[in-house]
C-alpha cells in the first residue's frame, strides 16, 4: 500500500471543504441555524466521493483527466463554456486564498494587509516552483490537519446529541418565515456547492496522473477517496458544531478567519489558537495552490498542451505559465481590497452552476464498458453517480434566484 | 464474419488530444478535413489552431476569438496518424508538423530561470 497517496485525498479534501470561504460559512450556517444544516455534510461528501472516486479510477485506467473526458464528451463550445467558467472560479478562489493566508499573516505579524498578500503571493509561488507534487501533498495535507482541533472543540462544547442526529434529516427550521427559508435553502444550496467543488475533481485526478497511478491503483484511489473525504466531512460537520454551540449563543457572525478561531481560543487557549491559525493557513495555502494548478491543468487538457508538476518547466511552458499568470491575477484581485469571503461566497455559488458539465462527462465515461472494461462502474456506483447529477442540476438551477432573493446570503 | 464496429467521427476523433512520435502532447483535433473521392468521402487531414476551432463557435465569440487569438491553424495530414485511441498517435515529432511552436517558445524563455 502505498501510504504517502493518502495525503492527495486528504489536501484535496482540505482545499475543497476548509478553504476559507467554507470554513465561515460552514460556521455562519451553524450560528444561524443550528444543527438544521448538518445533513447537507454527508449528503455532499458522500457527491463529492463518488466523482472522485470516477475520476480517480479513469485517470488510473486510462490516464484520462477530467478536462480531457470534457472537451471530448460535451463537445468543443460546452467545453469552452465549462472551461471558462472553472477559470472564473478557480481564481476568484485563489484570490480568497490568498487574502486568507494574508489576514493570518497580519494576526501573527501585523504588517500591512497589502504587504502581506505579496509575501503570500511570493511564497506560493517559490512552493510550486520548488517543492515536488508529492512534497504539496504531504506539507499542506498534513498541516491542515491541525484543523482538527475544531472537531476536538466541537465535541468539547458538550453538544446535545439528539439535536445532532435530528440534524441529519432534512428539515426547515420550526416557525422560520419566508425570509428565513429561503436563507436555509440558500445555506442548503451553497453549503452543497462548497463541498463538492468542481476543482476538487480536476485537482484529484490530475493529482492521480502526476502520482503516475495504474490499473492497480483502482483500490488505492478508492481507500484515498474514502479517508480523505471522510476527514474533510467530518470537519465540515465540526465547523456546523462550532458554529451551533458557540457562537449562536454569544451571537458572534464568524466573518474572518481570526474571529473563527475564537471559538476555539475560547476552549483550547493560546495553544488552541495557535493550532488553529496554523491550521487554516495550511488549508488556505493548500486551497490556493490547488486552484492555481487546476486553472492550469484544465487549460492544458483543454487545449492539448504538455502538462504537470512532473515536467521540467521548460518542457511544459504554457502550464507553467498558467499557474504562474492564476497566481498573479489572484494576488491583483486580493491586493484590490475586496473582502476574500464575500469573493469566495459568490464563487461557490457559481460552482454549482458548473458541476453538471463537470459531472456528466466523468460518468459517461467512469461508466462506458467499452472504455473502463471491468473497472468501470458497477449498479451502486452508476446509481449514485445518476442521483447526484440530477441533484447538482437541480441544486444549479436553483442557485441563482436564491442567491439574488436572499441578497447573497444576507437575507 | 464480423461486422465492422462503426466509426463516430464526433466521438471518436473530433476533439482527440494529438500526441507526436515521443507521445508528447501537440493539441487537439479542433475540426476533421474530409475529401470526396471516388470511393466516397475520406478524411484527408486533421486540423490543429485558433483557425480551426473558431469557425465552430457562435458569431460574435467567434469574432472576439479571432481578434484575439488569429486564424492560424496547422494541417496534420491524415497519413500521419499511425493509431486512434484515447489519444491520437503522430509519426513525426511536433516540431516537424508545425506543432507546439508556443510551448517550446514559452519553455525557451523559462529555461533562463534556475531551475526551470
Amino acid at each position: 500500500m502505498k501510504f504517502g497517496e493518502i495525503f492527495l485525498g486528504v489536501l484535496t479534501a482540505m482545499g475543497g471543504f476548509v478553504e476559507i470561504g467554507e470554513l465561515t460559512f460552514t460556521l455562519n450556517a451553524g450560528q444561524q441555524f443550528d444543527w438544521a444544516l448538518l445533513w447537507v455534510v454527508p449528503l455532499g461528501t458522500v457527491g463529492i466521493m463518488v466523482y472522485c472516486e470516477m475520476a480517480g479510477r479513469v485517470a488510473a485506467v486510462r490516464g484520462r483527466p477530467v478536462f480531457a473526458l470534457v472537451r471530448e464528451r460535451t463537445g468543443f463550445n460546452s467545453a469552452l463554456l465549462t472551461l471558462l467558467a472553472s477559470l472564473a472560479v478557480n481564481l476568484l478562489t485563489c484570490a480568497a486564498e490568498i487574502g486568507g493566508v494574508a489576514l493570518l499573516l497580519q494576526l501573527l505579524l501585523g504588517s500591512p494587509y497589502r504587504l502581506l498578500i505579496l509575501v503570500t503571493f511570493a511564497m506560493l509561488v517559490l512552493v510550486v516552483w520548488f517543492v515536488s507534487f508529492k512534497w504539496i501533498e504531504r506539507i499542506f495535507g498534513l498541516g491542515g490537519l491541525l484543523l482538527i482541533v475544531f472537531l476536538v472543540a466541537a465535541v468539547y462544547f458538550g453538544p446535545d446529541w439528539t439535536h445532532v442526529a435530528q440534524g441529519l434529516l432534512p428539515h426547515v427550521p420550526r416557525d422560520a418565515g419566508a425570509r428565513e427559508t429561503l436563507l436555509y435553502f440558500f445555506y442548503a444550496v451553497a453549503l452543497l456547492s462548497s463541498i463538492m467543488l468542481p476543482y476538487e475533481t480536476y485537482f484529484y485526478a490530475s493529482g492521480g496522473i502526476e502520482d503516475e497511478w495504474k490499473p492497480a491503483d483502482v483500490g488505492l484511489n478508492r481507500f484515498v477517496v474514502l479517508v480523505g473525504f471522510a476527514l474533510g466531512g467530518l470537519l465540515s460537520a465540526s465547523l456546523v458544531g462550532v458554529g451551533t454551540e458557540y457562537f449562536a449563543p454569544n451571537e458572534i457572525q464568524p466573518q474572518s478567519p481570526g474571529a473563527a478561531a475564537l471559538g476555539i481560543a475560547h476552549v483550547f487557549g493560546p495553544i488552541g489558537l495557535l493550532l488553529a491559525l496554523g491550521g487554516m493557513f495550511f488549508a488556505f495555502g493548500g486551497a490556493a495552490i490547488e486552484t492555481a494548478l487546476s486553472s492550469a491543468y484544465n487549460l492544458a487538457q483543454f487545449a492539448g498542451w504538455p502538462w504537470g508538476k512532473h515536467l521540467r518547466r521548460r518542457h511544459a511552458g504554457r502550464f507553467t505559465l498558467s499557474w504562474l499568470a492564476t497566481f498573479a491575477l489572484a494576488a491583483v484581485v486580493a491586493l484590490s481590497g475586496v473582502n476574500p469571503i464575500s469573493i469566495v461566497e459568490y464563487s461557490i455559488v457559481f460552482s454549482v452552476v458548473i458541476l453538471p458539465f463537470t459531472y456528466f462527462p466523468v460518468l459517461a465515461v467512469a461508466s462506458d464498458r467499452t472504455i473502463m472494461g471491468k473497472h468501470a462502474n458497477g449498479p451502486l456506483a452508476n446509481a449514485l453517480g445518476w442521483f447526484y447529477l440530477v441533484l447538482i442540476t437541480g441544486a444549479g438551477i436553483a442557485a441563482l434566484p436564491l442567491l439574488f432573493l436572499t441578497h447573497g446570503g444576507r437575507g | 464474419m464480423t461486422k465492422p464496429k462503426p466509426f463516430d467521427l464526433v466521438r471518436d476523433l473530433l476533439d482527440h488530444e494529438l500526441v507526436d512520435v515521443d507521445h508528447v502532447p501537440c493539441g487537439r483535433v479542433d475540426d476533421i478535413e474530409l475529401e470526396l473521392t471516388p470511393q466516397g468521402l475520406s478524411i484527408s487531414a486533421l486540423l490543429v489552431g485558433p483557425g480551426a476551432w473558431s469557425p465552430r463557435l457562435p458569431a460574435l465569440a467567434r469574432m472576439i476569438a479571432r481578434a484575439m487569438f488569429g486564424r492560424e491553424r496547422v494541417r496534420v495530414p491524415i497519413d500521419e496518424v499511425i493509431d486512434i485511441g484515447d489519444v491520437v498517435q503522430l509519426r513525426s515529432r511536433a516540431t516537424q508538423m508545425g506543432l507546439g511552436i508556443l510551448d517550446r517558445r514559452v519553455g525557451r524563455w523559462l529555461s533562463r530561470i534556475p531551475h526551470a
